[in-house]
């Protein structure tokens, strides 16, 4: 069993020795130019729409969300990091981890066939439908919650144990929330940023969401999948599938100053959901709409 | 810029949901960001201080309309190169990460010609453009690599000889290296008959000078070169630039602080008021929309993206050449720093004050007999004239509202590339990129097949 452990370690060591030379190549997969741009003609035309609105009506809010936000409550455009050197360290550190074990796990990981990827895939987003749940729950927004729970029911069954993801061909997709939107929800505030080890850049709030989402998975340790042997395997697993499945690059843009960027635009992207999240909690859950904020 | 595990929460629940959440990563706080990155895939937008043409403008930041996109073949194979190049300057401690010059190959399986293509200012070697010429190029036949801009941080500091960047010939000299010492490196299987170059922007420019040097040096044996939407006179656009900066954004601090709120507010009461609680692509450009309404608002988004891509530059520039501008040269700057100080010093420099204080004194003391005149004139593309004009291999696809171009530079274009330039009426700077007929005026170029301008 320890060795099956190191396999995948050894594995990316080897693999990433390939790395260190003077030149490499490495496969990625495949543009798809032709279906991109058929998705990029559709969003078209209803970009055009909605761009003719944006033009012609800028900004008339509900009567029930109150006046707009104005140029004086904009946060600063300096942005609070206390953490600011560990923070720098750590996303140093998941750089170098992404490189050498990350990457080079993850493009093995893809030359599975694809239908066997996809049965992972959708095997981990239906256990995550379960604290989507208890989260939609402590919300206090039912229908979500119904939702997600619905989903969770639908594919553990008819889609055999969750490998298949019946419930999006039914039209009912996937909204996953977490602790940290719950606290959101609450009014907490997202607090100082937080470069998080291996995950990567989010918020001291979000972080904490994220550690207690996991300790939630291990209490509740559905089909004993998160403890002893199931979770030693289960867990880098789903971590490869998750790094499969994001694009991101660390230092993909070259600069010096990308630490900055991605501080700037995260918690401003945060702060501005936050903001759109209370009013639309203020306002209800639409009717069969998609529950806010994913 | 996503973040990845606001990514990889929805990416474990379904390919919608990942989607949606890299929409949301990319979307990042601010729109403004998000018509950045249509801008800055425009690389270097230089609208002149007059009047610029509201419809250029918006071509040129929101880029081709993708019902207008020539046909895209299904797949694309595509592999990540890096390799380290023996002539880069020692490595500075800040840009630990840039070690090795990254490019990106997509090989044909049988006997081809190799297409290089060269991306335009500040961008990486795997820009939208450039998946879009490689997918029209790799459909027709070709090997493609493409390349990023000698202006790139990642090319400074990897393939660099100088370490400042700028100069026409010296950046091509390196990117023409950088290429050959690539091609010396792929595996056997691939069979290359031949070599064209071609480049967007600024890349343009320098896919000229390569095949001009190569004409002379031979390694590669370049057959044709095509320039898509080329400057004429690099410093020239720059420095138009920096003025089109102080007339949209204003000067240094205020002026920026003063656009970031203008733009967070819109896009905050965009999403306050939307009705639809489910935020997808559409609704992202449609965020966009709504932060990017005047002429003022596009000519701002064209300026901070040059002005981001100047901030790259000069500070590694600054470095390599130990000017001290923003640097410390006794105290070199270590990964741990913080770099809120020299950020904002760096958002009020221009680009004249990267030519007098890091360009002008580096290579003054560094290339033997250099004045400022004449490095003056080897920034512009008349260095190579005489080649261009006399050589049938060289041509030009460009427009006649072209946000870099005045008239008397397009009217230089015209007469240099006579029979050999297409200036399409409309599409500002590299907004009609990819376009049906500009991608088989392309094609027809590059194979020497091309008849001339239908008058």
């Amino acid at each position: 069993m320890r060795v099956l452990r190191l396999a995948p370690l050894l594995l990316a060591l080897a693999l990433a020795g390939c790395a260190t030379g003077e030149f490499s190549m490495r496969t990625l997969p495949p543009d798809t130019p032709a279906a991109d741009n058929a998705a990029a003609v559709k969003q078209a035309l209803a970009q055009r729409q909605a761009l003719t609105q944006a033009h012609g009506a800028p900004a008339t809010l509900p009567p029930d969300v109150g006046p707009p936000l104005t140029a004086a409550e904009v946060p600063s455009l300096a942005t609070y990091d206390p953490w600011e050197r560990v923070n720098r360290f750590t996303y140093r550190f998941n750089a170098r981890f992404d490189q050498w074990v990350f990457l080079p796990v993850a493009d093995t990981y893809r030359r599975l066939p694809a239908p066997v990827r996809g049965g992972v895939h959708n095997f981990f987003g239906n256990l995550s439908e379960v604290v989507s749940t208890l989260n939609y729950g402590a919300q206090l927004r039912l229908g979500p919650g119904g939702r997600s729970l619905g989903r969770f029911v639908i594919n553990s069954t008819l889609g055999i144990g969750g490998l298949f993801d019946v419930a999006t061909l039914w039209h009912i997709p996937a909204a996953p929330t977490g602790f940290g939107q719950t606290l959101a929800r609450w009014g907490v505030h997202p607090g100082p940023y937080f470069v998080m080890p291996l995950l990567g850049p989010s918020s001291a709030r979000d972080g904490f969401g994220w550690v207690t989402d996991f300790g939630t998975n291990y209490a509740i340790n559905i089909l004993n999948l998160y403890r002893g042997t199931a979770g030693w395997a289960l867990t880098p697993l789903n971590a490869v599938d998750i790094r499969s499945n994001t694009s991101f690059r660390y230092y993909s843009t070259g600069s010096p100053f990308e630490y900055d960027t991605v501080r700037f635009l995260l918690v401003r992207k945060t702060l501005i959901q936050d903001d759109a999240l209370r009013l639309w909690q203020r306002r209800g859950d639409p009717p069969g709409g998609a529950p806010a904020g994913e | 810029m996503h973040a990845p595990e606001q990514v990889t929460d929805a990416c474990r629940a379904s390919p919608s949901g990942c989607r949606r959440a890299r929409a949301l990563a990319v979307f990042g706080g601010t729109a403004l960001l998000l018509a950045l990155a249509h801008a800055a895939a425009a690389a270097d937008p230089d609208p002149p201080t007059g009047l610029a043409d509201p419809a250029a403008l918006r071509a040129t930041v929101y880029g081709t309309p993708p019902q207008d996109i020539a046909p895209l073949p299904q797949t694309v194979p595509l592999q990540e190169i890096d390799i380290r190049l023996p002539w880069a300057r020692p490595l500075p401690k800040v840009l630990w990460f840039d070690a090795r010059l990254r490019c990106w190959f997509s090989a044909q399986d049988k006997p081809a010609p190799l297409a290089i293509v060269i991306a335009g200012t500040g961008s990486d070697g795997n820009t939208a453009k450039l998946a879009l010429l490689r997918a029209v190029l790799y459909a027709d036949g070709y090997h493609v690599l493409t390349m990023p801009s000698p202006t790139f941080p990642g090319f400074i500091a990897a393939a660099s000889s100088t370490g400042v960047a700028g100069d026409l010939v010296q950046d091509s000299q390196d990117l023409y290296h950088a290429a050959a010492a690539i091609i010396a490196h792929l595996p056997k299987r691939v069979r290359i008959t031949d070599v064209d170059i071609l480049g967007y922007s600024l890349g343009g420019a320098h896919a000229a000078v390569v095949k001009a040097l190569d004409a002379k040096e031979g390694t590669l044996r370049i057959r044709r070169a095509v320039m898509i939407n080329p400057p004429v006179s690099l410093f020239d656009s720059m420095r138009r630039l920096d003025r089109l900066f102080t007339r949209s954004i204003g000067d240094g601090a205020q002026g920026l602080d003063a656009l970031y709120r203008r733009v967070y507010v819109r896009l905050a009461n965009y999403f306050r008021a939307a009705d639809q609680v489910r935020i997808e692509d559409a609704n992202l450009m449609a965020a966009a929309g709504a932060v990017l309404r005047t002429d003022q608002d596009f000519q701002a988004a064209v300026a901070l993206t040059f002005r981001i891509a100047l901030v790259n530059v000069f500070y590694a520039g600054d470095l390599y050449a130990g000017t001290g501008v923003v640097t410390d040269p006794a105290h070199p700057p270590q990964p741990g720093d913080s770099t809120d100080a020299v950020v904002q010093k760096l958002f009020g420099m221009t680009f004249d004050d990267y030519f007098e204080r890091v360009f002008l004194p580096y290579y003054l003391a560094h290339k033997g007999g250099a004045t400022r005149e004449s490095l003056l004139a080897e920034s512009r593309l008349q260095v190579i004239g005489d080649t261009l004009r006399a050589s049938p291999d060289y041509y030009v696809l460009t427009n006649s509202d072209d946000l870099i171009l005045d008239p008397q530079e397009l009217q230089w274009l015209r007469t240099t590339f006579v029979g050999r330039i297409k200036v399409y009426d409309h599409g500002g700077h590299l907004g009609n990129l990819g376009e049906r007929d500009q991608m088989e005026d392309l094609r027809r170029m590059l194979a020497g097949q091309w008849a001339g301008d239908a008058p």
